[in-house]
């Protein structure tokens, strides 16, 4: 049975319990540090950074004014290629739609890409309870699912786990539902990511119904994107025959240009890369290729009661990337199960509090406390959210409840008390007054030990005393003349009033009444300053690049080689030596290609060719070694090369079963920036976007190639002259 | 130049010390000290752990006290900073228009020490000596609100035979964060344990820093540890003449 969050404890109580844990402060403190250099790294090699999340904020503040229409939209486009949207407005609704939607198909078992929302939700309970398997693919999923465990981190679930406990739990644990670990297996990152693609290959290549969330919907295309590193989301969006997708409503992005900063800001605010190895985009029902069935779940669970706070609807900018987490002091020493829920880290101290709004257990009380306020999660956040001043705002709620609800709590009187104290200037002199009177009798500098409720400071401090002679004292003794009480008449303080709340409840209302509930709720109170115009072509971040086409295939070269992929230069005509050799040195013996593949690229290859022509099953695909295939586009700034199923690829599937990809890049393909890409791009085709073999950072946040999709990626870049 | 002095209530009630230094060192620099009697506490406490009315209820005192005031200068960054950002914030969340632009007005004219001589008085050499190792740990608010970065080691690099010292992860927080350090004391110490062993670690006899408060912390850390590092609010290292 999949384990969930639920906890009422508040948040100090659970950080006591992991702080006293070694292992896990080791483990936390290592893979953080490690990520926060790698982001820093491809950060600060960015000129247009900052412009970047300004755009980030700004289209997803756009979004938030619009999302009633955007929604709609996103519909009528999901609609007009083939898939069919579902509302939810709470998570019950979305699991009982995704319970239906599987035992529609018969299918007792799903496999599913990692998504924050599903655990948000509780899902894989939700899907067991009707005997339905859920399998979690992702390897930091699958780690935490085989450990019977709890999630610790937005990217990296298993974060809190090093190699050896991640060992040990393959090895105990993955002969109970399914390939067992083989033997000897040892704690090498390589071998567990070995292991865990032997385990799980077979429920891939045979699974019928897939589920997915997604880190981007476009509204103007009907478009998910889909960001992963090993493969296991490619091969789940691409080979069920049912794809269902859970997303908050809050993903949308207003357009296909919007991808150009997206991508730019995700990766390398997430795992510290220029790009994540695979991208996945589709929408609707692609023929021919991928799911014949798709689902969309468009999910609210709290979104619109956020959305209508105007001071933190900003939480809902969020694109999960984890950079807050990486970066937090708090989260490095605690990790994320102290948390209590799906959400960790800053932004889950600011958006679990926004999403359950109303809801006062010790847990969301505790949240909004859970920080120094130092300011590191905003100044990382790639979409800009001030996390600290949010968390302010939600502890001036937690405040104003209490007011209420325990007006004579100790904590309340004594902030009434010190406020007393502090707004008058004769009871704080007669308070330092005191203090130096105290220092007289104790003659001490320090105590080692202090009452309740200081004495959660002497828990770990020591503290000091007040001295003998104040400041006041020596300065009016030393400066006659120049301590004025005030020059200012007294003022009255302006009232101020509490302005009233925005926030209603959603009126109850039938099930099949959701999606009007929703489009409703969803929209905005609290237009902002935009207009109907997406903001997505007036920000100044970079567009074009400046780099000669030599200087674009030398960058594509190197980023390729930095992602372990080999590349070479041939003519036109020298295609096929190289293809033949590239086989030839993986002893790859039979390869696939699609029908229009030039056939000068095979020439004279003494391996077998298969062509996708009529479409070759799943397991005829595995029983090849090796495929060719062109591309659409590729982008030298993050050595990533773009699939359409355009000329000379072919469907999805024909890239990825296959344990060796070689793929054929004209040089005039090359562009060198994300947004260029994004232009030449046709917002509607089916895409992968490929940056090197398939890999993980799972394992203590190192990355290491080969996971699901192909472990070795061979690039011949055709030159033009 | 005349310059009001906003204590601080934590330096007025436990370092007069720091007082001491900011007044001679403007002085010896040939500007003037006037320290408002009736100042109390910028509302801080209160403002980050969401009592917003208390807090501006605070700030209102502030407001009144520093009015008259050309140059208000201050020996934290953490009560500039809360002057200049949370006095804004939180007239915000009451609703108050008028308030927001009222401390706004405020803000622009109420400095962090170290930045009024870098950045108004443009000093960097103020004629200190004081031959230890020292280590400047940025404290949140000054680093990332006030965003002060090069400023204050401009300023201790100047200091005669003072030898500043780096160490392993200075930019992270040191655990304080005001309320937190009660409401997770747990956590609080554990992130200031690593803060001083990594100054340790590097060698250093002195922590200096822009906020006293953080250092109480971090002082109360290395003292409860037994570790024999000194904690120095940046004024009174550029007070010595050692
Ligand atoms: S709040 Fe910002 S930094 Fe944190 S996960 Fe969301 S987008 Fe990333």
């Amino acid at each position: 049975m999949t384990k969930t969050f639920n906890s009422e404890s508040a948040f100090p109580k659970l950080a006591q319990a992991e702080l006293g844990n070694a292992q896990l402060r080791a483990n936390l403190a290592r893979a953080t540090t490690t990520i926060r250099e790698k982001r820093l790294r491809v950060v600060k090699e960015l000129p247009d950074w900052e412009e970047l999340r300004s755009a980030g904020a700004a289209i997803k503040d756009y979004v938030l004014d619009h999302l009633d229409e955007l929604a709609t939209e996103l519909e009528s486009n999901v609609t007009r290629r083939g898939g069919v949207v579902h509302w939810a407005r709470t998570g019950e609704e979305a699991n009982e739609i995704v319970v239906e939607l599987v035992k529609a198909t018969s299918a007792s078992s799903v496999v599913k890409v990692k998504s924050m929302v599903t655990q948000e939700i509780g899902l894989n309970a939700a899907l067991e309870h009707e005997g339905i398997a859920a399998y979690e693919t992702d390897l930091a999923e699958l780690i935490v699912q085989l450990g019977d465990d709890l999630p610790s981190h937005i990217l990296v679930p298993a974060i809190h786990k090093n190699r050896s406990e991640i060992r040990d739990i393959f090895i105990e644990e993955m002969g109970r539902s399914g390939l067992a670990a083989p033997a000897g297996l040892t704690d090498d990152p390589a071998q567990l990511a070995a292991a865990a693609r032997a385990h799980l290959r077979d429920r891939f290549l045979s699974a019928t119904v897939g589920i997915s969330g997604a880190n981007f919907l476009i509204a103007d295309s009907g478009g998910l994107v889909v960001v992963e590193s090993e493969g296991n989301g490619r091969m789940c969006l691409t080979l069920p025959q049912t794809l269902i997708s859970v997303v908050g409503v809050e993903k949308i992005v207003p357009n296909w240009e919007s991808l150009g900063v997206f991508l730019q800001l995700l990766p390398r605010s997430s795992t510290g890369e220029r790009m994540n190895p695979y991208t996945s985009i589709f929408s609707g029902v692609t023929p021919g290729d991928g799911p014949q069935q798709f689902h969309l779940v468009l999910l609210d669970n709290g979104r619109t009661s956020a959305l209508a706070d105007p001071e933190g609807r900003e939480v809902l900018r969020c694109i999960r990337c984890s950079a807050c987490l990486n970066v937090c002091p708090v989260y490095e020493r605690t990790g994320g199960h102290a948390y209590g829920n799906t959400y960790p880290g800053p932004i889950g101290a600011v958006l679990v509090p926004q999403l359950r709004k109303g809801n006062r257990s010790a847990l969301e009380n505790s949240l909004p406390y859970a920080s120094s306020l130092c300011g590191a999660c905003y100044e990382a956040c790639p979409v800009k959210i001030d996390i600290p001043r949010i968390l302010v705002k939600l502890r001036t709620d937690v405040v104003d409840a209490q007011r209420v609800e325990h007006p004579n709590n100790p904590e309340l009187l004594s902030m009434k008390a010190v406020d007393a104290m502090f707004s008058s200037p004769r009871r704080f002199q007669g308070l330092v007054r005191f203090g130096g009177l105290l220092a007289r009798v104790v003659r001490r500098t320090k105590v080692r030990h202090l009452p309740p409720p200081l004495s959660a400071w002497t828990s770990g401090r020591d503290a000091p005393l007040p001295p003998a002679e104040s400041f006041r004292a020596w300065f009016a003794a030393t400066h006659p003349s120049a301590s004025t009480p005030s020059a200012a008449p007294t003022s009255k303080p302006p009232a101020t009033s509490r302005a009233e709340s925005t926030t209603t409840a959603p009126p109850a209302l039938r099930e099949d009444d959701a999606r009007d509930a929703m489009i409703e709720s969803l929209g905005s109170p609290h237009h902002g300053v935009h207009d109907g115009t997406p903001p997505t072509g007036s920000f100044s971040f970079r567009r074009v690049g400046e780099l000669s086409s030599d200087e674009r295939v030398a960058q594509f070269t190197e980023r390729l080689v930095e992602y372990r992929a080999s590349v070479v230069e041939a003519t036109k005509d020298g295609v096929a030596d190289h293809v033949r050799s590239f086989l030839a040195r993986q002893g790859s013996t039979s390869v696939i290609a699609a029908r229009d593949v030039p056939p000068s690229w095979l020439a004279d290859t003494a391996s077998v060719v298969a062509f996708d022509d009529p479409p070759l099953s799943v397991a005829q695909l595995d029983d090849l070694d090796a495929t060719v295939s062109g591309c659409a586009v590729a982008i030298s700034e993050t050595g990533t090369i773009v699939l359409d199923a355009g000329t000379h690829q072919g469907r999805r599937i024909i890239s990825l079963i296959p344990d060796h990809l070689i793929v054929v890049v004209e040089e005039p393909q090359i562009v060198e920036l994300v947004p260029e890409a994004v232009a030449r791009l046709d917002a509607s085709a089916t895409q992968t976007w490929i940056s090197g073999p398939s890999a993980t950072s799972d394992i203590e946040l190192e990355r290491i190639e080969g996971v699901h999709g192909p472990r070795v990626l061979d690039v011949i870049i055709v030159r033009a002259s | 130049m005349k310059v009001a002095l906003f204590l601080t209530c934590v330096n007025d009630g436990l370092f007069p010390a720091t007082g001491r230094a900011v007044v001679e060192v403007l002085e010896s620099l040939g500007h003037e000290v006037d320290f408002p009697t009736e100042q109390t506490c910028c509302g801080q406490l209160h403002l980050n752990a969401g009592y917003q009315r208390e807090g501006l209820h605070v700030a209102q005192q502030f407001r009144r006290v520093f009015e008259p005031y050309e140059f208000v200068v201050s020996p934290s960054a953490s009560c500039v900073g809360t002057v200049r950002e949370s006095y804004r914030n939180a007239a915000r969340t009451m609703g108050d228009p008028r308030l927001e632009a009222d401390v706004e007005e405020l803000a622009g004219r109420v400095y962090e020490f170290s930045e009024f001589l870098t950045d108004v008085l443009h000093v960097t050499d103020v004629g200190a000596r004081f031959p230890h190792r020292v280590a400047y740990h940025p404290t949140c608010h000054s680093l990332r609100t006030l965003g002060l970065k090069e400023g204050p080691k401009d300023l201790l690099r100047a200091v005669k035979d003072l030898e500043l010292v780096d160490f392993k992860g200075s930019d992270q927080c040191c655990g304080f964060g005001g309320m937190f350090a009660l409401k997770n004391a747990a956590t609080s110490v554990a992130i200031g344990v690593d803060k001083v062993t990594s100054v340790e670690d590097a060698g250093a006899e002195v922590l200096c820093a822009l906020d006293n408060s953080c250092l109480t912390h971090v002082g109360g850390v290395a003292s409860h540890e037994r570790l024999p590092l000194r904690t120095m609010h940046l004024a009174e290292i550029l007070a010595a003449r050692e």
